[in-house]
């Protein structure tokens, strides 16, 4: 390859990485720059003052207050990811194995809920299992009692945020499973293990790249969310993310909520980065190298 | 054309797609100078868009409406000082809030002479009986009434006892556990309890540091401390915090909340259900407690940031417009107190459904106002919620 074709295919790659690069760095890098800087500020009457202070970061991490709010995300978070991977990995498995020519179609039907917005889709689930919806109306009919812990609760923002996100996961293990050779289990049939071993030896380990990123796609949004607790978690259900947004909005005190951005951000970037250790990426067949 | 014209190439296809994409990005941006409507952005409460009166608008003065939507008070000033003066020509808001957008340099003046509809307001609404559309008593006009109400309390009288009808109290009794529920507005939340808690403090009638009588947004330390434990006490006998009208309704109408405040909205909805004989329980809204209420009557403000004189002089019309007695008729059929004398268009029944024969009662409510300290506020608010 001659040195002219090498400079004129950095700059073809530089053309083709600027928008890009570009776009990241107005939309995506400037503005968390940006909430960086106002979390060390300071709100007054709705008045944003440049007046450096860690005051924002004192009162985060020393008051309970908020500290409540940022386990209680973290905590439904952790429980929504695993139950969606407890039930994402058999409805992505059976569809990679045995959907057939169907599977795509399989998959777009798990996106059919998108086809809507957010907010109506949390208003039906309130539809559903709200103190007078269709679940306890029918309970109610047949003269038995309504299931209280499914009303404006958190245990009802967790099952609003497992619908949500479920999709994320499925699609993640799926797309790894299409690259997985399932000829695999037939050897280890033929040499003796069980399905189950199979499974934790071979269609687990092979596929884990696939399961972080679902655990990681499900995780951040749900430790974030803020609409679905507004709707579904009732008197208690405040989580981090929905009282970060009222500081944007009703109370008027961004430099506080940019500061409890900041923390969001840390942690689901934490997260994401003890996922990432976990992954072996030669094992899983992602090592960036040409075969 | 040749041959040669015609072929498709690679070339010739990123050309066209980079010209189709080009212009596509382009068209909105690109106006005939003829056809362009002028168009009046505003920043309002959903509820107030009645398409009848926009379409009536839109062809008599060939311009275009433009709305975004609020929740609160404090969300739309936020807005329209995160620049929003720049991106709306009218904005509404309540109670106190006018004259604090005005303190900010977030409003401007509005010529009396071009919104001659505001003589058939009430009397009670008109300057001297209620200012706060002024600058100062008799001075310069800053805002257009619209609707007027109180954030009373709507309750359902097969389970609420006589003796709690009249008080904020039925609000925090342990009587009612499980059908109670609250709007999800933090500072008429903490501004309610703030009442009940300087009323059990006996300092409703202390002296305060401003000068000024008691305002529930305004509250002494002593008061917002008092009136946080009655928001945790009371988070156990929610059932939740509603969002919107809907929400509230679903849940009064089958019974299941027997009592919220709000802004009589589902008072009425329930009231014209109950005439209809789809609900079987008798509704009645507490508009003044005997501690105090809360009130406001909203407006529409003319937003610093629009200069154009077309634009302006437009915007004046809308709240002519707006405020004529045909378009307070459709505002009351919505379920909303005009400020506007409408009685005489709208059944007896109507009109006392409505309260339009209790607009002297707005004096003795606590006008919706910002809180002193937003921070000390989120502060209270979050610790409630933490609870």
């Amino acid at each position: 390859m001659t040195g002219k074709r090498r400079l004129k295919e950095h700059t073809r790659f530089l053309l083709m990485a600027l928008p890009g690069a570009l776009f990241i760095f107005v939309f995506l890098l400037l503005p968390i720059l940006s909430i960086i800087v106002f979390s060390f500020w300071r709100t007054e009457v709705y008045e944003l003052y440049a007046d450096w202070n860690l005051d924002n970061y004192r009162v985060l991490l020393t008051e309970p207050t908020y500290m409540i709010f940022l386990w209680r995300s973290f905590t439904t978070a952790v429980v929504v990811a695993f139950t969606c991977l407890v039930f994402g990995w058999p409805i992505a498995y059976f569809i990679a194995r045995y959907g057939g020519r169907y599977r795509l179609l399989m998959i777009l039907a798990l996106a059919a809920p998108f086809f809507t917005g957010i907010i109506l889709r949390v208003s039906a689930l309130q539809g559903i299992m709200g103190p007078v919806g269709a679940f306890n109306m029918v309970l109610m009919t047949f003269g038995m009692q309504p299931i209280e812990i499914i009303m404006f609760s958190r245990v009802a923002t967790g099952i609003g945020l497992v619908y949500l996100y479920m999709p994320f996961m499925v699609t993640a293990i799926y797309l790894s499973l299409l690259n997985f050779d399932f000829e695999l289990l037939e050897v280890a049939k033929i040499n003796g293990a069980r399905p189950w071993r199979a499974f934790i030896e071979i269609t687990w380990p092979l596929n884990w790249m696939g399961t972080a990123i679902g655990l990681i796609l499900v995780f951040v949004p749900s430790m974030a969310a803020s609409v679905t607790p507004i709707f579904l978690g009732g008197p208690n259900g405040a989580s981090f993310g929905s009282v970060l947004g009222k500081q944007f909005g009703e109370t008027g005190t961004w430099a506080f909520g940019s500061a409890m951005g900041v923390i969001l951000f840390a942690v689901s970037s934490l997260v994401i980065y003890l996922v990432w250790l976990s992954v072996d990426l030669q094992r899983s067949g992602f090592t960036g190298k040409e075969a | 054309m040749s041959q040669k014209a015609k072929k498709l190439t690679r070339r010739r296809l990123l050309k066209a797609t980079a010209a189709t994409a080009g212009a596509a990005i382009a068209a909105p941006y690109i106006r005939n100078a003829h056809a362009a409507t002028p168009t009046v952005r505003m920043l309002m409460w959903e509820d107030y868009i009645i398409q009848e009166t926009v379409t009536e608008f839109e062809e008599k003065y060939k311009a275009r409406i433009a709305p975004q939507f609020f929740d609160g008070n404090s969300e739309a000033f936020n807005k329209m000082k995160a620049g929003g003066t720049a991106d709306f020509d009218l904005v509404m808001a309540d109670g106190f809030w006018p004259r604090l957008y005005l303190r900010d340099g977030l409003i401007q003046p509005i010529k009396a002479s071009l919104v001659p509809n505001l003589s058939t307001a009430f009397k009670d609404f008109q300057p001297g009986a209620y200012d706060l559309l002024h600058d100062k008593p008799g001075g310069t006009l800053i805002g257009v009434m619209n609707c007027w109400g109180s954030y009373g309390i709507t309750m359902n009288l097969d389970h609420i006892a006589e003796e709690d009808r009249t008080s904020l109290n039925v609000m925090f009794s342990e009587k009612y556990r499980g059908h109670l529920s609250t709007g999800a507005r933090f500072e008429e939340n903490i501004a309610m309890a703030g009442i009940l808690a300087a009323t059990q403090m006996g300092t409703v009638k202390d002296q305060r540091p401003d000068g000024q009588p008691f305002n529930p947004y305004k509250l002494t330390d002593a008061e917002l401390a008092r009136a946080k434990e009655l928001l945790i006490k009371q988070k156990g006998l929610l059932v939740t915090r509603y969002q919107d009208y809907d929400a509230l309704q679903r849940l009064m109408r089958p019974g299941l909340v027997w009592a919220s405040p709000e802004f009589s909205e589902i008072y009425r909805r329930l009231t014209r259900a109950r005439w209809a004989g789809e609900v079987d329980f008798e509704v009645a809204h507490m508009l003044q407690p005997k501690e105090g209420g809360l009130g406001w009557i909203d407006s529409w403000q003319l937003s610093a940031g629009t200069t154009n004189s077309e634009i302006i002089e437009l915007s004046h019309h809308w709240m002519n417009h707006y405020v004529s007695r045909e378009s307070m008729k459709r505002v009351a059929g919505i379920g909303v107190a005009p400020c506007f004398d409408v009685t005489d268009m709208l059944p007896e029944q109507e009109v006392k459904l409505l309260m339009l024969d209790r607009t002297a009662e707005l004096r003795g409510l606590h006008m919706f106002d910002q809180p002193s300290s937003p921070e000390k506020w989120e502060r209270v608010w979050s610790e409630v919620e933490a609870a």
